[in-house]
């Protein structure tokens, strides 16, 4: 019973890592019906230039909230200088658009930071404290308690704020909200910056885990796209629960499913994907919308 | 003394093809003034095209400003509100967040709280519905949130098109009131586009009559509900 | 034929294209020819996903699972059961088709972006999928495929046109991928212009239109999905005897990446832009290494990194200037600067009669 715990408290940890990518990829497709497979990518780039910011002695506490900053500023410019002059294109040149994105920036990350895996700081001690009888690691205590902060955070601003309603507003009703003097274009700007911002976060926490290298990301993304399938492609609240059933999940099979190893798990998030999407395509908190013709 | 609204020889389309060839109209500080046709005469494009949503050449200015470069945000910010066909409910969001909206460019926050009132006094099932999802507002209720919405914008001038289109006649009744109270208070201009051409006239004092993308009659109403030609031959009774 | 014979200019351009392509390994060293396999397979696979993707409308990141799957079935075949190599090529074809019919089916009921994910994520999980199965793939270790050597009359042939050394297995494998592609080609050309290429259109244009009119929609598109697996099938089988040799990292996500890549900057929708996409996407990362390399001013460690980062920013890079620049692709942009040009002479011509030039014919 105690391991189950523990097993669950880990999983709980790495499914806030996937809770806040895939709040990301939420976010964007609320803004533009579009998945940004390029978001994992901006994460990890992100956490490169946290990595820089540390190595040259800043504070992880003044890091942090400094590369969730340039990670907003980032997604603002993506946006203006790549996406915008496609926003009005079918969805296959979008997806296209956001590849060659993803690869671009994982090229680059490369191309500037090389592809030996680093090690990443952590302002959470590895020694466990002991709930219910179950050992829990500061780790992942902490893990949960940053993106839970985070994904309050958003929602507040998404719900509780003049700009956040203005951002929702723009998302799903373009034309209607020019009407009302919402600067659009700027609305779709300012959800990419969120976004990006956001995703830093899970780079930040999934890197100490990981190892930080260009292509941490690839499976991280795999897992939020799970996650944000699973509770519903619009729902923000759905991408947080979303992420931490798939956390959990992922990880219990791992641990009590005999054969399921570190790359199968990948599988099983997999087999979430499918399942869902034939089963419940809205996913647990998305739902139906028409069929525009 | 120029108008608030003044359209020269307005001329717009959608890619090839031309609907509007020409178009000369204005309307006064507080005036009601319909403009009215049969479909696809172009009334609905001479309200896009006033708001920036279809490309023009020609004249358009608001208040003495030219319109030709403006992108719609900051047309609206010099003081258009535009409520355009299907109304434009946002109804993902909630009646209150709509309102809320509404009242996006403004920072007085006393007189948007008397405003809200005010909103709630004219459309009590607005207060009602408050917490609910737009789209669970009908036709008619619809239509209520977005006239309501665009009071708070508290506009110079107010683009209406088509308020009547598929209510009962009961409740356009009870909006075209609103739109006569609106005007009357609070000196709002409005420019109203209706197939409904009876009621647009009763309400409005000037009016224009578009056949195939030009003003084919103008007028005041009263002028114009009185003279059976014109009724007729263009607005059908 | 009818419409070959209508536009003399690309008729010979085809025939051009095919001398430079039949003769070639007849010019340039064994080692070249094989680069050239690369492309033809490349340009193969490209077709297949252009099948899927420009003509019936759905999305597929996961091309590569489907190569890897011929790849694997040629290697398991000729490594453990002795079958001939030549023979493998349609088993594995067909034995991906069918694969790839069947995966249609859930893909029905997916929408774009949603395939799009799920097919991204089979891309992901393909290296992890094969290395389980270990008794079969040989896991990690992978299989090797020793090269085929040149049949007889092949030999004879090749050394009585060059008057030189004996063919290599290289050469003999350039002109076995040729043929394949140059069937496959016509196959798909063929598909394009009878009544598939216009359901499938009709399809990608507009489904409740098309169904409305009668088409039947999930079984071309299914369809689709069975024969664009196919090519890739056939593309993979190919690749891994080209290569010699197959593992779960030869079939990465990158390798998916490439092919999509490949079929946008081709030009989606058309039968030349996977040739286009071919010779774009495998010489794209040589040649560009080859010239940083050359670049005296650039240090060598850039460089030497540049190697390894270079290919993705410059398919990133290009990827994204295409969309938003060419969304039709290099072909696109030959059919229009050919329009253009043809405007313009015909326009000088017939100003005086005042007659409008006709429209071009589109493929």
């Amino acid at each position: 019973m105690q391991e189950f715990l523990q097993q669950v408290v880990s999983g709980l940890a790495t499914g806030g890592i996937f809770a806040s990518l895939a709040l990301a990829l939420v976010l964007i497709y609320n803004a533009m019906g579009l998945v940004n497979f390029a978001q994992g990518e901006m994460a990890m780039f992100a956490t490169f230039i946290a990595l820089v910011l540390i190595d040259h002695g800043l504070s992880y506490w003044i890091a942090l909230p400094l590369t969730l900053v340039i990670a907003f500023a980032g997604g603002v410019v993506i946006q203006r200088v790549v996406i915008r002059p496609v926003e009005r294109a079918p969805v296959l040149t979008l997806v296209i658009v956001t590849l060659g994105l993803a690869t671009l920036v994982n090229g680059m990350a490369g191309f500037l930071f090389g592809y030996v895996p680093r090690s990443f700081p952590t302002p959470f001690s590895a020694s466990t404290v002991n709930i219910l009888g179950a050992l829990a690691s500061y780790q992942d205590l902490g893990v949960i308690a940053v993106s839970g902060v985070v994904l309050v955070l958003i929602y507040l601003l998404l719900q509780r704020t003049t700009l956040g309603l203005a951002l929702r507003a723009a998302s799903h009703h373009p034309d209607a909200s020019r009407l009302l003097g919402i600067r659009v274009s700027w609305m779709l700007a300012l959800g990419w910056g969120l976004a990006s911002a956001v995703g830093a976060v899970s780079g930040m926490l999934a890197a100490p885990i990981l190892l930080l290298q260009p292509n941490m990301m690839q499976t991280v993304i795999i897992y939020a796209f799970a996650a944000a399938v699973l509770g519903g492609i619009e729902s923000p609240l759905g991408a947080v629960v979303g992420g931490l059933i798939v956390g959990v999940t992922v990880n219990l099979a791992g641990a009590y499913v005999p054969g399921v190893g570190g790359d199968l798990q990948l599988a099983v998030a997999f087999a979430i994907i499918i399942a869902v999407l034939i089963v419940k395509p809205n996913g647990l908190f998305g739902t139906a919308s028409l069929r525009r013709v | 003394m120029t108008s608030l609204l003044e359209l020269e020889g307005v001329r717009a389309g959608y890619g090839q093809t031309r609907v509007l060839h020409g178009i000369s109209m204005s309307v006064g500080d507080g005036d009601i003034v319909s403009l009215l046709g049969a479909n696809g005469a172009g009334k609905t494009t001479t309200l896009r095209a006033i708001t920036g949503g279809v490309r023009w050449d020609g004249s358009i200015t608001f208040g003495g400003h030219s319109l030709r470069h403006l992108t719609t945000e900051d047309i609206v910010r010099l003081g258009v509100a535009h409520v355009p066909e299907g109304r434009g409910v946002l109804t993902e969001l909630t009646v209150d967040e709509n309102l809320r909206v509404g009242a996006y460019l403004r920072h007085d926050k006393a007189a948007i709280a008397r405003d809200y009132d005010r909103v709630f006094e004219l459309f009590p099932i607005l207060r009602e519905r408050r917490r609910l999802s737009a789209s669970t507002l009908s036709g008619g209720e619809q239509q209520m949130l977005s006239l309501a919405r665009a009071l708070v914008m508290r506009p110079k001038l107010l683009l209406l098109d088509e308020p009547s289109l598929g209510l009962a006649p009961l409740v356009v009744r009870r909006i075209f009131e609103v739109i006569r109270e609106i005007n009357q208070t609070e000196r709002v201009a409005i420019l109203l586009v209706e197939q409904n051409a009876r009621i647009a006239l009763e309400l409005s004092t000037q009016a224009y009559v578009l056949e195939v993308g030009r003003v084919a009659v103008e007028g005041p109403s009263s002028q114009l509900k009185g003279e059976e030609s014109v009724r007729r031959s263009y607005l059908g009774y | 034929m009818r419409r070959l014979q209508q536009s003399p200019a690309r008729y010979a351009l085809l025939v051009v294209a095919l001398i430079l392509f039949v003769g070639l390994p007849t010019v340039v060293t064994s080692f070249q020819s094989a680069e050239w396999t690369q492309v033809l397979i490349f340009a193969v696979a490209i077709m297949g996903l252009n099948i899927l993707v420009g003509y019936s409308g759905q999305i597929s990141l996961g091309h590569g699972a489907f190569m890897a799957l011929g790849a694997y079935t040629t290697a398991i075949l000729v490594h453990r059961y002795n079958v001939d190599y030549l023979a493998t090529i349609p088993i594995a074809g067909l034995l991906t088709g069918i694969v790839g019919f069947f995966l249609g089916i859930p893909a029905l009921r997916l929408s774009a972006l949603y395939l799009a994910l799920a097919t991204f994520a089979l891309a992901v999980i393909t290296p992890s999928l094969i290395k389980r199965p270990e008794q079969l793939t040989g896991g990690v270790r992978g299989i090797e495929i020793l090269p085929p050597q040149p049949p007889d009359f092949a030999n004879s042939a090749f050394t009585a046109v060059t008057g030189g050394p004996a063919m290599t297995s290289d050469q003999w494998l350039y002109y076995v991928c040729l043929v394949i592609a140059l069937v496959l080609f016509w196959l798909a050309w063929n598909l394009v212009r009878r009544r598939p290429g216009r359901a499938l259109r009709a399809i990608r244009d507009g489904e409740v239109a098309a169904a409305a009119f009668g088409v039947n929609i999930a079984g071309y598109k299914t369809l689709a999905f069975g024969i664009s697996a196919f090519y890739a099938g056939i593309a993979g089988s190919l690749y891994g005897l080209t290569i010699g040799f197959v593992s779960p990292d030869t079939f990465p996500v990158a390798l998916s990446i490439q092919i999509l890549v490949g079929a946008v900057i081709g030009g989606l929708a058309s039968v030349p832009g996977p040739v286009l996409g071919g010779i774009v996407t495998f010489w794209l990362p040589i040649v560009s290494n080859q010239f940083v390399g050359s670049q005296d001013w650039i240090p060598a460690q850039v460089a030497s990194v540049f190697k390894n980062a270079g290919p993705a920013v410059s398919y990133g890079a290009l990827l994204i200037l295409i969309m938003i620049f060419a969304p039709r692709g290099l072909f696109g942009l030959i059919v229009s600067a050919y329009t253009w040009l043809q405007r313009r002479v015909r326009g000088a011509a017939e100003r005086g009669t005042g007659h409008a030039p006709p429209d071009p014919q589109t493929v």
